[in-house]
């Protein structure tokens, strides 16, 4: 698909969900919520992990410190500066940790940026008890459901596009290759520490915003629960039963799970992780590739 | 003196649990490439495995032991045979064995920790064993940490010998170091793999069983240890089982220290810390040969 | 022309306790042929590595068109004009033949925009080499010996002032052997390349070289006229061992 029709695509199907909150009732735009977000993350996280076949875990870090940034600073900024405020942390975060860590592969890369999540979860929970004497903060006078809906809208279309930008721009290229051959790639001129990075830095920003969105949602925050390694499961898995390499896989993925999630996860929450990960164990003995292998499958060239 | 002494020993005795986990984790990455993020749950089975042994069947923990680490062997090699056979078996490249490993252990994590949810809940369990207090030149300790202490370095000090002086210890170094040579020599994967995944459990296990006796625990007690695993693991260096152990120590040192210093919560941060440092200036450990 | 492009000095690389590299010198100029030969395990490839900087070496300099590349990461050495292949053909399987030629131009080409123009895309360096025809066609399905001359169009994509090529000619035929010299003649002749050769069919190289520079032992033993080289006697010991080497030398 050419990108300027997928941008356009994005661009419709954007302006009819933006209609939603005037046509459906709160339950169903809660869903539809659920699923934008679910979507934004696993695209977001594609957009890095998909090209380059790294596995981040950092997902559950980067939203938890969006939903940090709200909760400090709700009170301070309005609701859209506070969800860029939040990407940027988490972008910045990202690149630090990126420049350090980035050159591990594998295995490596993936415990460590599991182990961030506990980290950030440990240091906030201490200096909110030793400096601001909190256990959790409380949102007082939370934006409207119709401006978080539509915050979240424009954050889940803005990383979509970016998503689709990157695949037809130089940089994805440059992820392509790394993930092919990266030591190739380097001696063809791609810098790739610079180009993973940046990606791992971009994917952190939409990570970041949508934690610093979603958090006026829960009244009450606390770090047990923003920083909870479902997310970054939850992320993982939807992006790999759409199939990573590919960009619509994930969001039509993230639509079934969230469906999934919203009616199993609160009646039945042990029972429905624990299906979870057994599909995610399935799904990688299985068909590795998501469900989107199965269609390219088909596609590719025979010689 | 004294309360130096007890810093120092509580930082040994936390080392001596984190060698056990450790052994086991580098056993299973070193051989197979397979990064088993959901080791600490299995920990955390051999916890409540010998609690349930305690509470129900009134049988003494450290005799348990031995039963914790044939259970959790069996249970190894069952994962195994389920879980991850298939990846080597279907893998185009070591790279992908590595990351497909990573996401089963992912998708286990999640599915063993919630299953004890279900059986158990999320309470803290615990029981009592051996609390009385000992001392050792000015210094006091729990009875309990003591047994702990001995057994974890017994353990790793068997396991070690058992690794250098034993043939199939030497099969399994010789698999490590390389493995096509070690198949030409007859050395059989299918039997290996199985066989030491089970032995990585089984030590989890028994680091689980032991904490219990400390510890309260709980579904959720098993994700640090894997972490503090990994930082040992690279302290240490990978395939290096000395290094494992002298990293757990240094590890359950800087700990217990840092800890005292600053303030308990940062542990993860110190540790954390630790690992970043060492991954920057030695990317492949203290000890990798 | 004094000023040398590419030059080495005392170059070593150590692994732990094994010397694979000893203190190599090397000078190759503007638009030079530079063939270089020894025996297996002489450490041809790894002085490739060195150079291309995959390989950072334990001791010695680096120095490309007047700047110290030395310790530099590969893409830095790929900016200033070196390219290469290597000895098992490294394409990206999944792209096609013109899309592996297009990353170099993307890449390493874009940053050498104004070196020779010669060649300005895909097509024209996979026409040069014979391989319009399988232009589109994925570079895991080749057959070896083209995906060797695909790494070789890469490797001019990426705009190259030097071109380093290890062992191009593996398990061609006689005849083939003789293209694939023309072909690498022409490189340099056309394009103004300088080229160092890596080959184990030591006489069609040294029938096409100017020059030839025999590596032994991680140490470079030899380095001239390839007539010379040939009659040399601690390069006919260096081969001893090579059936027939020291004979195919001297025809």
């Amino acid at each position: 698909m050419k990108t300027r029709d997928a941008l356009a695509a994005t661009l419709g199907c954007g302006l009819a969900l933006a209609l939603l909150p005037w046509l459906l009732s709160d339950f169903v735009l809660a869903l539809v919520l659920s699923c934008l977000m679910y979507a934004a993350l696993a695209v977001s996280w594609s957009m890095f992990c998909g090209p380059t076949n790294y596995l981040s875990l950092a997902t559950s870090a980067f939203f938890g410190i969006g939903a940090y940034v709200t909760a400090w600073g709700l009170e301070s900024m309005p609701y859209l500066a506070a969800v860029f405020a939040g990407g940027l942390t988490a972008a910045l975060f990202a690149a630090l940790v990126g420049a350090a860590v980035l050159h591990l592969r594998g295995a490596y890369f993936a415990v460590i940026t599991f182990g961030l999540g506990e980290l950030v979860l440990h240091a906030i929970t201490h200096f909110e008890k030793t400096y601001a004497h909190t256990v959790g903060r409380v949102i007082s006078d939370p934006p409207g459901g119709e401006a978080i809906y539509l915050t979240v809208l424009v954050v889940t279309l803005a990383a979509v596009a970016t998503a689709i930008l990157v695949r037809a721009s130089r940089l994805g290229l440059a992820l392509a290759g790394i993930g092919a051959d990266e030591e190739r790639a380097q001696t063809l001129g791609v810098d790739t520490r610079r180009a993973k990075i940046a990606a791992f830095t971009l994917s952190a920003f939409f990570a970041g915003a949508l934690g610093a969105a979603m958090a006026v949602r829960w009244t009450y925050i606390e770090p047990l629960s923003v920083f909870s390694p479902f997310i970054g499961f939850q992320t993982v898995l939807i992006a790999m039963v759409g199939g990573a390499h590919t960009l619509i896989g994930p969001i039509v993925s993230s639509i079934f799970f969230s469906l999934l999630t919203e009616f199993l996860r609160l009646r039945f929450p042990y029972v429905f992780l624990l299906v979870l990960g057994a599909l995610l164990i399935a799904l990688v003995l299985y068909l590795p590739g998501g469900l989107a292998s199965l269609f390219t499958r088909w596609r590719r060239i025979r010689v | 003196m004294g309360f130096w002494l007890e810093l120092a020993a509580s930082g040994l005795i936390t080392g001596g649990i984190y060698a056990v986990v450790a052994l086991g984790l580098n056993l299973q990455y070193g051989l197979m490439r397979i990064m088993n993020i959901s080791h600490g749950e299995f920990l955390m089975l051999g916890a409540y495995l010998t609690w349930l042994a305690h509470t129900t069947l009134q049988v003494n923990p450290l005799l348990f032991m031995p039963a914790v680490a044939l259970a959790m062997f069996v249970l190894g090699i069952v994962v195994y045979r389920l879980c991850f056979q298939r990846i080597a078996r279907t893998a185009p490249s070591v790279e992908v064995i590595e990351a497909r490993s990573l996401l089963v252990g992912f998708g286990l994590m999640f599915l063993v920790q919630n299953l004890v949810y279900l059986q158990w809940g999320a309470d803290l369990r615990g029981y009592s064993f051996l609390t009385e207090t000992v001392e050792i030149s000015g210094a006091r300790f729990p009875a309990n940490r003591l047994a702990v202490f001995g057994f974890a370095v017994a353990a790793s000090l068997a396991l070690l010998a058992f690794l250098r002086w034993t043939l199939f210890g030497k099969a399994v170094r010789a698999m490590m170091q390389s493995p096509t040579g070690a198949q030409l020599v007859g050395i059989d994967t299918a039997v290996l793999h199985p066989v030491v995944f089970g032995a990585g459990l089984a030590l989890a296990g028994v680091a689980g069983g032991l904490l219990s006796m400390v510890y309260e625990i709980s579904p959720s007690m098993g994700e640090p240890y894997t972490i503090s695993a990994l930082i040992v693991i690279t302290l240490g260096g990978l395939g290096s089982a000395i290094g494992s152990l002298v990293g757990a120590f240094i590890l359950g040192l800087v700990e217990a220290f840092g800890m005292h210093f600053t303030s308990p919560s940062l542990k993860m941060l110190l540790s954390y810390g630790v690992l970043v440092a060492v991954l920057l200036a030695r990317p492949r450990g203290l000890f990798a040969r | 022309m004094s000023e040398a492009l590419l030059s080495a000095r005392a170059v070593s690389v150590r692994f732990g306790g094994l010397v694979a590299l000893d203190g190599v010198d090397l000078d190759v100029r503007a638009g030079e042929l530079l063939g270089m030969i020894g025996p297996n395990g002489a450490g041809k490839t790894t002085f490739f590595h060195a150079l291309s900087g995959v390989l950072v070496p334990t001791a010695g300099r680096l120095v490309v068109a007047g700047e110290d590349l030395t310790r530099r990461p590969p893409h830095v050495f790929a900016a200033h004009g070196v390219a290469r292949t290597f000895q098992t053909p490294r394409v990206f399987r999944d792209m096609s033949a013109a899309e592996n030629v297009r990353f170099a131009l993307e890449f390493a080409g874009r940053m050498r925009r104004h070196a020779h123009d010669a060649f300005d895309d895909a097509a024209a360096i996979l026409g040069f080499l014979g391989l319009a025809w399988v232009a589109s066609l994925p570079a895991g399905a080749l057959t070896p010996a083209r995906q060797r001359l695909l790494e070789i169009g890469v490797a001019l994509g990426a705009r190259p002032r030097i071109l380093l090529l290890d062992e191009v000619a593996a398990g061609l035929t006689q005849p083939e052997l003789e293209a694939c010299a023309q072909l690498i003649r022409r490189v340099r002749d056309e394009l103004g390349v300088a080229v160092i050769w890596i080959e184990h069919a030591v006489r069609v190289l040294m029938n096409h070289v100017e020059r030839v520079a025999v590596l032994h032992q991680g140490r470079k033993i030899a380095d001239g006229d390839p007539r010379a080289v040939a009659k040399d006697p601690a390069v006919i010991e260096a081969y001893l061992g090579e059936e027939g080497v020291a004979q195919r030398m001297a025809a």
